[in-house]
């Protein structure tokens, strides 16, 4: 599905990925751990393709193609999706009116005819019902006055809407109440199947106990200096993340 | 021989003999006389180089307005309003109109009106606007040969809207036709109006458009006013609308200068003036515009708090592309009886070229001490970070440019009362946007 090998990511003059590797096959959930300001979020946005983020060196393979060479949208439409740390307000835009431009983007992309407007409304009703939404979200602009749960679940709500074939969760997470996680964690195992992977990319091993991972990912200083099993989130639980730093200084000493 | 100099030559081949007009026409004539037309050293057309876009000899008399393919096609094309009121190079077509039958409410040519109801027109025909300062009012008021006139009796509501459809087609180049439309409002009596103009040839024209707007106690009038697909246009608007004790004043001025045509030789300028003369009346003066090629549109409005207790708000959003050129300049006068105004204005621009230039100007005189008035301008590009949102769920650069300009621009839309008129807006958004959704 991902094949990402020695990539070097710079912002702003700044190097945030050293060497950066990491396979994920269909169907598989991979979280990314790590402590602030290491890259998790870099990571996030270079495969998403924001464009501030300079590729330096290394590769991206999605579905057999190089990542790097699409533009945003294009990946988007070839399947990748980042749900957002911090959503965008957009006053002026309704969900609907956004997920109908969405939608028909990739399906134009496939060699599709738009979607007619009341099998559409159907996709919208059977979607919003994933993440618990209600009827009104959709008439109104997108993420405007939303609560930060509204705004988390908003983006499941579009990832379910564009059925993507890799999904990026950025701190999903973060700022969300118990009855939020826990709508926006189920929204995301409903979207598991064999052929759709997961890199779910966090601070707390929380969400963990609800979206549970084959594979837990240890970030440090721009690279993977850890990897195991879902146990591996419950020892970063447990220990924080002072004994990974030591781990790293020792091999680096 | 110049124009200015044939001017009088000009105003003594008018038809026009009515008693009703002929003072103020003649005072307007020698105002003009005085005013010229204005250069840009005149600070109030500082951006705005009129002069070298008129064309030097400008006739001012009525020319041949015979129904073409275009007209016929764009009339065929408009919604179908119950009303609508049909002029081609200023003359009114009775048989394209269709002109309300309500009691209560008179609607017909201003030319049958000079005639009909002298009383009405002595009493407020040319008041409003202040042809001695104003060049093209001036030169308006003393050459209107026809125009719209609409009077409406105490307290009764129209709500379907009054569309006014302007045609330009120039048949002689140097035509600089005069258009006009006078509304008188009595108490409590309502409409929606629409005046639209469109160059219904494929050659430049020139025109000149006054409205007079009077609402008198508790009245309520909400107007759009529709410059589109402007380009291969020079037209000047000013628009005077007096707004009574508790009357409601809304005007939207949507300006687009699409290049259907090629030469993207458009200059529009709009003055626009409310004057809250009574008290509790409001004002909402509002406008959007598209700029394309080298196009330049220019706001100058003004809202006059004459009275206590007025409210008043200014919301104008502009999106200029390719070399074109917006102009802003939004007063707010507080009158020293005005006493717990309040006003707002905001003017934004979306500028999405780096050709594109625009001026913009608050002016705020306030000689109350309890007031409350803001005004806010911003000038930029479109959000980087909303871009890239749309674009990772797949839509294409150049489509999410597209809805966040419409985005943008909707606002000022959502304003408009009335609903099929809204309705209509929207869809020319969308036209002017190419936008699919």
């Amino acid at each position: 599905m991902l094949s990402i090998k020695n990539l070097n990511v710079a912002i702003n003059g700044k190097q945030i990925l050293k060497d950066f590797n990491l396979e994920i096959k269909p169907g598989e959930i991979h979280a990314i751990m790590g402590p602030n300001g290491t890259g998790k979020s870099t990571l996030a946005a270079t495969l998403a393709g924001k464009e501030d983020y300079e590729v330096i060196s290394g590769e991206i393979t999605f579905k057999g193609k190089n990542l790097l060479e699409m533009s945003a949208d294009e990946r988007a439409r070839e399947g990748v999706f980042l749900a957002f740390q911090y959503p965008v307000e957009i006053p002026g835009v309704s969900t609907t009116n956004f997920m109908k431009a969405a939608v028909n983007a990739k399906r134009k992309h496939q060699g599709l005819e738009p979607m007619d407007a009341k099998d559409f409304l159907k996709l919208m009703r059977d979607k919003m019902a994933v993440v618990e939404m209600n009827k009104e979200f959709t008439s109104r602009a997108v993420n405007e006055g939303f609560s930060g749960g509204e705004k988390k679940r908003n983006e499941i709500f579009q990832m379910a809407m564009l059925e993507p074939a890799l999904c990026l969760l950025d701190e999903t997470d973060s700022g969300l109440d118990i009855d939020a996680l826990r709508i926006v964690a189920n929204g995301v195992n409903k979207l598991r199947d064999a052929e759709r992977s997961f890199l779910v990319i966090t601070h707390y091993q929380r969400l963990l106990n609800y979206i549970v991972p084959d594979h837990v990912h240890v970030m440090y200083g721009g690279k993977i200096v850890k990897s195991g099993g879902k146990e591996l989130a419950l020892v970063l639980e447990e220990k924080g993340y002072d004994w990974i730093k030591e781990e790293v200084g020792e091999l680096a000493g | 021989m110049g124009f200015t100099e044939n001017i009088a030559k000009q105003f003594d081949s008018l038809e026009v003999k009515d008693n009703a007009t002929s003072t103020v026409r003649k005072n307007a004539l020698s105002a003009f006389q005085k005013l010229g037309i204005p250069s840009t050293r005149h600070e109030e057309w500082k951006y705005t180089n009129i002069k070298s876009k008129l064309n030097e000899e400008l006739s001012l008399t009525p020319v041949d307005s015979t129904v073409n393919a275009a007209v016929k096609n764009y009339i065929a094309s408009l919604p179908p309003y119950a009303f609508r009121l049909i002029f081609l190079n200023g003359a009114f077509h009775p048989e394209l109109s269709i002109v309300p039958d309500i009691k209560g409410v008179t609607v017909c040519s201003l030319k049958e009106a000079f005639s009909s109801h002298p009383a009405l027109i002595e009493k407020y025909f040319g008041k409003l606007v202040n042809y001695n300062e104003e060049h093209f009012a001036a030169l308006n008021t003393a050459f209107i040969d026809d125009g719209a006139f609409i009077h409406v009796q105490k307290n009764v509501q129209v709500a379907e809207p009054i569309y006014i459809q302007y045609f330009f087609t120039a048949s002689d180049v140097n035509a600089f036709t005069q258009t006009r439309s006078l509304s008188i409002l009595e108490q409590g009596s309502s409409i929606n109006l629409a005046e639209d103009f469109r160059n219904a040839s494929n050659i430049s024209v020139q025109y000149n458009h006054v409205s007079e707007v009077y609402l008198e106690s508790n009245a309520m009038m909400d107007m759009v006013k529709l410059q589109l697909e402007v380009s291969n246009a020079i037209g000047v608007h000013t628009l005077e609308a007096q707004v009574g004790r508790d009357a409601r004043f809304s005007a939207a001025t949507v300006t687009f200068s699409s290049p259907n045509t090629g030469t993207g030789n458009a200059l529009i300028r709009n003055n626009a003036t409310a004057r809250l003369v009574g008290e509790g009346a409001h004002a909402d003066l509002n406008g959007l515009y598209f700029g394309k090629e080298n196009a330049l549109i220019d706001n100058h409005i003004l809202v006059d708090h004459v009275s206590p207790n007025c409210t008043s708000n200014q919301l104008y959003k502009g999106v200029l592309n390719d070399e074109s050129t917006g102009v802003f300049n939004g007063k707010i006068f507080v009158k020293p009886d005005a006493q717990k105004t309040n006003a707002f204005q905001s003017s934004k621009a979306l500028l999405l070229s780096n050709d594109a230039s625009i001026n913009s100007k608050p002016q705020l005189e306030i000689f109350a001490d309890d007031v409350k008035c803001s005004h806010g301008a911003a000038i930029g590009q479109l959000d980087e970070n909303a871009l890239f949102y749309l674009r990772a769920r797949g839509i294409s650069k150049e489509q999410a440019t597209k809805i966040l300009t419409y985005a943008f621009a909707h606002e000022v839309i959502e304003h408009v009362h009335s609903k099929p008129i809204r309705q209509f807006l929207c869809d020319k958004l969308k036209d002017e946007l190419k936008v699919n959704f």
